[in-house]
């Protein structure tokens, strides 16, 4: 490999925080906002120019899997805020509270046509379709009225580490490279940017045929006459799927989702998935990008040719991010593997409890899958933690709870634990779990009683659909 | 507890960075500027690679949603601008991504066609007064499908062999001496280096020519478009037809309620469709007016526009959507990804554009582009165009460097006018010729041989004058005048 010297340089510091986060994902988003209403000086660093990460630049503009099969909302926080100040606005799309978890069969298939994320296991389930922009203002909102200090359009590219210990972040911007400071350090970047650098140990296995190991580029088309596109497609399904299939021969994709949202009623989403070797290679970046547009393209004039109800159609927008969905995981304090899905029992550290819905039987067998504290530790660094998808998980775990609300969850966590680290003058690994936990639990987050033992066995109806098959 | 801003530095020790790319030229940035450079090195055998920040080429014509490619004729209908702007359109046109005025009315004052230009489409963008007569007329502008141009630019720089690194920001450059060679880059792969022979800082706001040192302007009054800092949005679902009657029928009500949303913080302003399969959209063009000089380089500035942008976008769409007809089903369909930068820090070259420049008509014999000049009422009347020398693209100091984009060296005087994408692709079509040169030459940026390399640009389609060709208008002799008669003039 040929290198280059880059030579010693003084960095200015733009910064000193007490909390910095880097990422303004729904993670960084959960962190920045729990650790400065915990009282804390915080500082959010955000790559583009708003807030969101996936759920508004990645066009994946959906906060699934809220309730379990039993229809209990088992998320809630920062997650609900969010939703509560889009249904302010009217800018959101979700089953009706009095249906989640309902068995009924006309209501599955209503909600099943309505959204793929809105049934799971022959039930109604909760989940969110958003308004992309919207969020973006509302989520500017929550860290300004949280006292965040927010830097956009600013790349937070390494730690400065000092030993064991994160001395705070290198950011890039338009002002030219700078350092902010803090006493403790947020991972929220997704893809765990920090690790390397700070020598934290980690994984990116993830098999082939695994959802996480796709890329997407999610986009919208426009001036779609949807009511004849639907009607085509449920007088003619023969043909609607033919056509489909047409589209994907020409190098388009088939397949398309309406938006729900008020008035938008032209408008429909294409979600994709790009098969690709790395998520943090910025080679395969490019290349699925370019993959992605040319596809785009195709799928447009395909539809616009072919598909009744697309003759005036028009694509609105390409997400502006690609929608990478996995790659660094941390090996943390403990790491949730495969034999942890197959476990009912809380941790001691649970900090969150997420709905289990996309394993058939196996999640009418173990409904919630509980997450400890320590996943969101490093081993080696003492002031740092984690909140995103990068959270210590084998590839098992990381394929099912590595979403929007996951990753709010596992944020607004680690910001309340830093905010009570600092303040108690301990390590965020010496905080103490059970005020966190009476903490999260004030603030809304749903925990279980960590002392009692689960005796869980399933007696329902048989399964009879599975999530990618329309019900019965 | 409030942060506290501090002035300290910290230590970061020497290190090393892994190469990942040797090439001829390396481009940074890959707006207008970028994208002409990458294509016309590569097409001219230089072996180039192209990096830039976002997913998408385009930078503000995609990216900014500044989707328009204004200025291609004089008032007089005569076209100036070709090359790879005009190669792009046809492009575009195939695939139904551009709208612009027919060419048979290029130049007409025709009342009626006029007035359809004004309503159709982006209205001031198609149309200019002419001092002469004092009639508006129709000029060769084009709108394009953000969308469709960023699959379109991808093809063209493909096909043109480039190399090209998406999600990948230059921050610094590798420098020997006096002399640039190559450039570090951050990425989701960490940092690395790419060498070049010519470095192209097509960043817009001069970041790599800062980080060599280079000596650099960035004066720019307040009172200029350069200053301010915008965040366009599409509004769909808008019944436009609705919305004309209701302004026609009650002209009153109408101001009154523009005026309570003005008050009340949001955009009076938008530009009725934005190209012609997209009836239903119309497009926010929000400036935001900076008390003192903004500079789009200070990372707290940006922020706090693009806070505050977000926020007056909600206000307006809220009020638009409950008081205006037309609008009562209207949704914000998207803000544009990047904030729209529109001026900034710019060379000290070789030679520096300014106004005396606009007044003389002056052939210079590098001249490397012909620019319809449109904006300037009266002086424009009397100098349709305005050339620009190669010179504006090399640097005073440092070698190894070109700039193409809007940081060409130039007075904010003429930078206000002469910065957009049109302009931005004629210095990258020329800096990416040139560098070529100098690489095949084994000689820098500063001495290729000006004949040599406009004969290239003639070459592919580039419209230059000879030198010696008069181009002035006949006319009274100009007024004096001072530096404050060199405002671009909107109408």
């Amino acid at each position: 490999m040929k290198t280059i010297k880059e030579s010693a340089r003084e960095t200015r510091v733009a910064r000193e925080a007490d909390v910095v986060v880097v990422g303004g994902g729904p993670g960084g988003i959960g962190a920045a906002v729990s650790a400065a209403r915990n009282g804390v000086d915080t500082v959010l660093i955000e790559r583009y120019g708003y807030l969101g990460g996936m759920g508004t630049g990645g066009l994946v503009t959906i906060i699934p899997q809220l309730t379990d099969y039993t229809g209990k909302q088992q998320i809630v926080g920062l997650t609900q805020e969010w939703i509560d100040r889009l249904i302010a606005r009217n800018a959101v799309d979700y089953p009706k509270k009095e249906h989640w978890g309902s068995l009924d069969k006309e209501l599955v298939r209503y909600y099943f046509q309505r959204s793929f994320f809105m049934t799971r296991l022959d039930r109604v389930v909760y989940a969110a379709i958003i308004s992309a922009e919207i969020s973006k203002v509302i989520l500017n909102d929550m860290v300004e009225e949280a006292g965040v200090k927010t830097y956009c359009h600013a790349w937070g590219t390494e730690p400065i580490m000092e030993g064991n210990h994160c001395k705070g972040v290198i950011i890039e911007s338009k002002s030219g490279r700078q350092a902010i400071l803090g006493k403790v350090v947020i991972d929220s970047t997704g893809d765990g940017d920090l690790f390397p650098y700070a020598g934290i140990e980690f994984e990116d296995n993830i098999p082939p045929n695994f959802r996480i190991a796709n890329l997407a580029l999610c986009f919208w088309v426009d001036g779609v006459d949807l009511k004849k596109a639907m009607d085509f497609r449920m007088n003619n399904p023969k043909e609607f799927m033919e056509l489909n299939r047409k589209a994907m021969e020409a190098g388009g994709q088939g397949g398309f989702m309406p938006s729900n949202l008020p008035d938008q009623d032209a408008v429909v989403w294409f979600h994709n998935r790009f098969p690709n070797k790395s998520q943090v290679d910025v080679e395969e970046l490019t290349r699925v990008e370019f993959e992605g547009r040319k596809k785009m393209i195709k799928t447009y004039e395909f539809f616009k040719e072919n598909m009744p109800g697309f003759e005036k159609s028009f694509i609105v927008l390409s997400s502006p991010q690609l929608g990478t969905r996995s790659s660094r995981r941390m090996i943390g304090e403990y790491q949730l593997t495969q034999k942890d899905l197959a476990n009912n029992q809380p941790f001691k550290d649970t900090i969150a409890i997420l709905p289990d819905l996309d394993r058939g039987q196996e999640s009418l067998d173990h409904p919630n899958m509980y997450i400890p504290y320590r996943c969101l530790l490093p081993k080696n660094v003492d002031n740092f933690l984690v909140a995103c998808r990068a959270f210590s998980s084998d590839m098992h775990v990381q394929d099912n709870f590595n979403l929007i609300p996951h990753c709010i969850a596992f944020g607004e966590a680690a910001g309340t634990a830093s905010a009570m680290a600092l303040q108690a003058g301990v390590g965020v690994k010496n905080v103490d779990i059970k005020a966190l936990q009476k903490q999260l639990a004030k603030q809304g987050v749903p925990l279980p009683d960590v002392n009692k033992k689960v005796d869980y066995k399933y007696t329902g109806p048989a399964l009879v659909s599975s999530a990618f098959t329309p019900p019965h | 507890m409030s942060a506290k801003p501090s002035v300290g530095t910290i230590t970061e020790p020497a290190r090393q960075i892994r190469v990942c790319r040797e090439a001829d030229v390396v481009v940074v940035g890959g707006g207008p500027g970028g994208v002409g450079s990458a294509i016309a090195a590569a097409r001219s055998g230089a072996k180039t690679v192209l990096i830039e920040r976002y997913g998408h080429l385009g930078g503000m014509a995609s990216g900014g949603l500044v989707n328009i490619i204004p200025n291609l004729s004089d008032i007089s209908g005569k076209q100036h601008t070709y090359g790879l702007t005009l190669e792009l359109l046809n492009r575009l046109d195939k695939r139904g991504g551009t709208s612009y005025p027919e060419k048979k009315d290029w130049g007409t004052a025709d009342r009626k066609t006029v007035d359809y230009y004004l309503d159709a489409n982006l209205g001031w963008f198609y149309v200019r007064e002419d001092q002469n007569t004092g009639k508006q007329r129709v000029l060769y502008s084009a709108v394009v499908d953000p969308e469709i141009l960023k699959g379109e630019l991808n093809d063209m720089v493909l096909e043109a062999g480039v190399d090209l690194i998406l999600h990948s920001w230059g921050t610094q450059v590798v420098k020997e001496g006096n002399t640039v060679n190559g450039v570090f880059f951050e990425s989701k792969s960490g940092r690395q280096a790419i060498l070049g022979k010519v470095v192209i800082d097509a960043t817009g706001d001069g970041d790599m020519f800062v980080a060599a040192g280079a000596e650099y302007d960035n004066e720019c009054d307040n009172k200029r478009r350069t200053a301010w800092l915008a965040l366009v949005f599409w509004m769909a679902n808008v019944n436009i037809r609705k919305y004309d009657s209701f302004k026609a029928e009650q002209p009153e009500k109408y101001k009154e309620l523009m005026q309570e949303l003005t008050k009340l913080g949001g955009y009076p302003v938008f530009f009725k469709g934005i190209l012609k399969n997209q009836e239903n959209v119309v497009w926010y063009h929000c400036m935001q007016p900076q008390p003192e000089r903004t500079d789009a380089m200070d990372v707290e500035q940006l922020t706090k526009i693009d806070i505050q942008a977000r926020k007056r976008a909600l206000i307006t769409y809220e009020f638009m959507r409950k008081h205006v007809p037309g609008f009562e089903k209207c949704f914000i369909m998207l803000t544009a990804p990047q904030l729209g930068t529109q001026g900034g820090r710019r060379i000290t070259g070789e030679y520096t554009v300014s106004e005396k420049d606009l007044e003389t008509d002056e052939i210079f014999e590098d001249t490397i582009a012909v620019l319809a000049n449109n904006d300037y009422g009266e002086i424009s009347a009397r100098h349709p165009t305005l050339c620009i020398p190669y010179r504006c693209l090399v640097p005073k100091q440092v070698d190894g460097l070109l700039v193409a984009g809007r940081a060409f060296s130039s007075a904010d005087t003429i930078n206000e006018a002469f910065n957009i994408i049109p302009h931005c692709i004629a210095y990258g079509q020329a800096a990416g010729t040139a560098a070529a040169m100098s690489v095949k030459g084994g000689i820098q940026p500063r001495k290729v041989d000006y004949k040599e390399l406009r004969k290239n640009l003639v070459k592919q389609g580039v419209n230059l004058p000879e030198i010696g060709e008069s181009r002035a208008v006949e006319a009274p002799p100009a007024p004096e005048r001072d530096k404050s008669d060199y405002y671009q003039k909107y109408r």
